[in-house]
């Protein structure tokens, strides 16, 4: 019902063997419903009864009943097998951890053909805590572990999907929680470089570049990084972005920019890498961007983003110094009337601006 | 309610740009999904494609999108108000929670379709008498609110259901139903604001949970949330409004999220953020009208996510509420929350 990117076709009418085709189908389709929802509802909770579970989600895996179905059975399955541990009868019941690996195979083609369907992500997290919750730790943690090379194959097929992004969250988090503070702390390096590989495959991938900007904070504080080592970082950081706008009509690199001038406002500063640089520190990165951003005007004078950049630090100058000089006002004047002459779009934003900036003057 | 004559015109638009509102409505009105509703829905369905049964799980929401659709095109009665109504409680769960149609599982998303449903069709009293948990022709109501409010989790966002999904789209779910219900006093507000607050990015956006990336449908469950909560004031409204009028792309339509394709919903996602901070005009209205007409499918009706693609429930529903909130001439108004 929720369709993209799928071409509009002309409906063409259907033959007669179609239709009869179809009507197989749909048959098929509501008799295999009504003998699941009805093996659940009398708890039936056997092989069979998965199997058949497993063969409605491969045919419509959105529908999250059927979801919820198999975590019933599962759960059913996981305690007659820890019956089992305990030296009871039942011999044909699986190991926990191989019904968890069983099933956490089953839902990869699924991913691999509906990697935006929210209900196979959830139902695997969902899945894994399962595995946290009844496997001895370094069982859950193998499990969670091996997700993180799913996920990145995931990444690769599609650098920016959202769920891809946020199950990669998910996991790294709970490996944190699992394993000890060293390696907590080695976990964030590789993933820091992961950040970087993506950054380079393809400099648009603002994901990758938000990773990044949350990372370093990570990497920082796990290590209690001294002031001097969050300058340096902050300086190789102000190299990284400053070779990565040679193409400055790409927003994701001019985001990233944004955000380490966070670290130059007082009122967020505390929320970034280096929060205790001294006002005349920051005055002075704050007027080596600018020089720096100026000097990419030339050859670029209809990019929208170095004007919108130049101004935003002349502000936060401002910001700073508590005080707006007749010269900066005036060079933000004049950035301001290019940027009405090539972002037409958003020319309410930059009149809004100017009447803003003409009652402060 | 002015009900619509003809065809409305975007101010200096070209011939391809008129929005095809009988289209639309007929679209709309032939969905199997929305015929459900009110055609007795356990008859035999023998005409129906399989794609309608493999959708069954968004029956509620098509429900919902169809009937906004409707009630945007100025034809609220094309859609038999009874049925709708014990359709919507035909979905009803004992814990008071909704299903996306008969039989299904509740969960929060099904839950606030019905809520605004039963709201839009002015049948909240109904619900009061006959809904679960209703004795002597009372308590429906506050049975959906209790259900709603079992959800809230220790960090003060919500759950989907009970097998404990969270996000912030089902934390304005909530919301936005109590506010609907007035049982807003069920939930810990300030812990769900902070929640929201915690997903704040430095780009003045948000993620869908503390630390994800800025997101367009999140700034709006976000934002959504804070206005029903009152507290539009924690908003940095000139970095928000900065963001949201970058996702404008020269085509006129939005993306998402920084260097994405557009996608008509953003329309919707994207114009009621900027609408609910007062920063709708920093966007070039004509523009974005433009692009979502030109989603339009001019024969059969309806609105894909790209000109070309094919149509819709989802954003032929998204795809009116932009134009209706650029007060598109021909279009009911909508309110942006």
């Amino acid at each position: 019902m929720e369709s993209h990117n799928i071409p509009r076709y002309k409906p063409v009418e259907k033959t007669e063997e179609a239709r009869q085709q179809e009507q197989r189908k749909i048959e098929e389709y509501k008799s295999l419903e009504h003998e699941v929802s009805q093996k659940v509802s009398e708890h039936v909770y056997t092989p069979d009864t998965l199997k058949k579970i497993s063969d409605l989600l491969g045919r419509n895996p959105e529908y999250y009943t059927v979801w919820n179905y198999r975590r019933q059975v599962m759960r059913h399955q996981f305690s007659a097998s820890d019956v089992d541990s305990k030296g009871t009868e039942d011999k044909t019941a699986q190991p926990v951890v191989q019904l968890i690996q069983q099933d956490l195979m089953f839902l990869i083609p699924l991913l691999r053909s509906f990697p935006k369907c929210y209900w196979i992500w959830n139902y695997r997290l969902w899945l894994l805590a399962e595995a946290q919750r009844l496997l001895p730790l370094p069982d859950a943690r193998k499990l969670w572990q091996e997700e993180l090379g799913l996920v990145s194959k995931m990444l690769s097929l599609d650098s920016r999907n959202f769920h891809g992004w946020g199950y990669r969250r998910r996991v790294v988090e709970t490996l944190r929680q699992l394993g000890s503070p060293e390696e907590a702390a080695s976990m964030t390096k590789q993933e820091f470089e992961y950040a970087r590989k993506k950054i380079d495959a393809d400099l648009s991938n603002f994901s990758a570049w938000h990773y990044r900007t949350k990372l370093i904070q990570r990497l920082l504080d796990e290590k209690s990084a001294t002031d001097d080592e969050r300058r340096k970082m902050l300086d190789d950081e102000l190299e990284l972005i400053h070779q990565a706008l040679f193409d400055p009509d790409d927003q994701s690199i001019w985001f990233y920019h944004q955000n380490l001038m966070c670290v130059f406002d007082p009122s967020v500063a505390h929320r970034t890498m280096a929060p205790h640089l001294s006002t005349p520190e920051r005055l002075q990165y704050l007027q080596q961007e600018i020089e720096l951003i100026e000097e990419m005007l030339d050859g670029a004078e209809k990019c929208k983003y170095i004007y919108q950049s130049l101004i935003e630090c002349t502000l936060l100058v401002s910001k700073i110094t508590g005080n707006l000089s007749a010269e900066d006002h005036e060079r933000i004047v004049s950035w301001l009337s290019e940027l009405k002459q090539c972002d037409p779009l958003r020319q309410q934003r930059w009149l809004d601006f100017e009447r803003a900036l003409q009652s402060n003057a | 309610m002015a009900l619509v004559s003809g065809p409305g015109r975007a101010g200096g638009a070209t011939s391809d740009q008129e929005l095809h509102t009988q289209k639309h409505i007929t679209y709309i009105t032939k969905l199997d999904t929305v015929r459900a509703s009110f055609q007795s829905y356990f008859e035999a369905f023998i005409d129906y494609e399989l794609e309608y049964w493999l959708t069954e799980h968004l029956r509620l929401n098509g429900v919902y999108w169809g009937l906004t659709a409707l009630h945007l095109l100025g034809a609220p009665e094309a859609l038999p108000r009874q049925s709708t109504i014990d359709f919507v409680l035909s979905c009803q769960k004992e814990n008071g929670g909704f299903g996306a149609a008969p039989g299904h599982d509740a969960h929060m998303l099904y839950t606030v379709s019905a809520v605004q449903i039963l709201v839009t069709v002015d049948a909240l009293d109904e619900l009061e008498a006959k809904g679960k948990g209703a004795q002597n022709g009372k308590g429906g109501i506050q049975k959906v609110g209790s259900f709603i409010a079992s959800l809230q989790n220790e960090e003060g966002c919500f759950m989907g259901d009970e097998w404990g999904e969270t996000d912030t789209r089902f934390l304005y779910g909530a919301l936005n139903a109590l506010s609907l219900l007035r049982l807003m006093d069920l939930v810990d507000v300030p812990k769900a604001v902070s929640y929201v607050q915690s997903c704040e990015n430095l780009d003045g956006a948000y993620g869908v949970t503390p630390g994800a990336e800025s997101h367009a449908g999140q700034v709006f469950t976000c934002i959504g949330a804070l206005s029903i909560a009152g507290r539009l004031d924690l908003i940095n409204k000139d970095r928000l409004g900065a963001w949201l009028s970058e996702r404008q792309v020269d085509k006129g339509g939005f993306n998402g999220r920084p260097e994405k394709l557009p996608d008509s919903c953003y329309a919707w996602w994207v114009g009621s953020s900027l609408a609910m901070i007062d920063r709708l005009h920093w966007i070039d209205g004509q523009k974005l009208a433009g692009f979502v007409l030109q989603c339009q499918d001019p024969n059969a009706g309806g609105f894909a996510d790209r000109p070309g693609n094919m149509v819709d429930v989802y954003h032929t529903h998204f795809g009116l509420a932009g134009l209706s909130l650029l007060k598109f001439e021909g279009l009911e108004e909508i309110d942006p929350v």
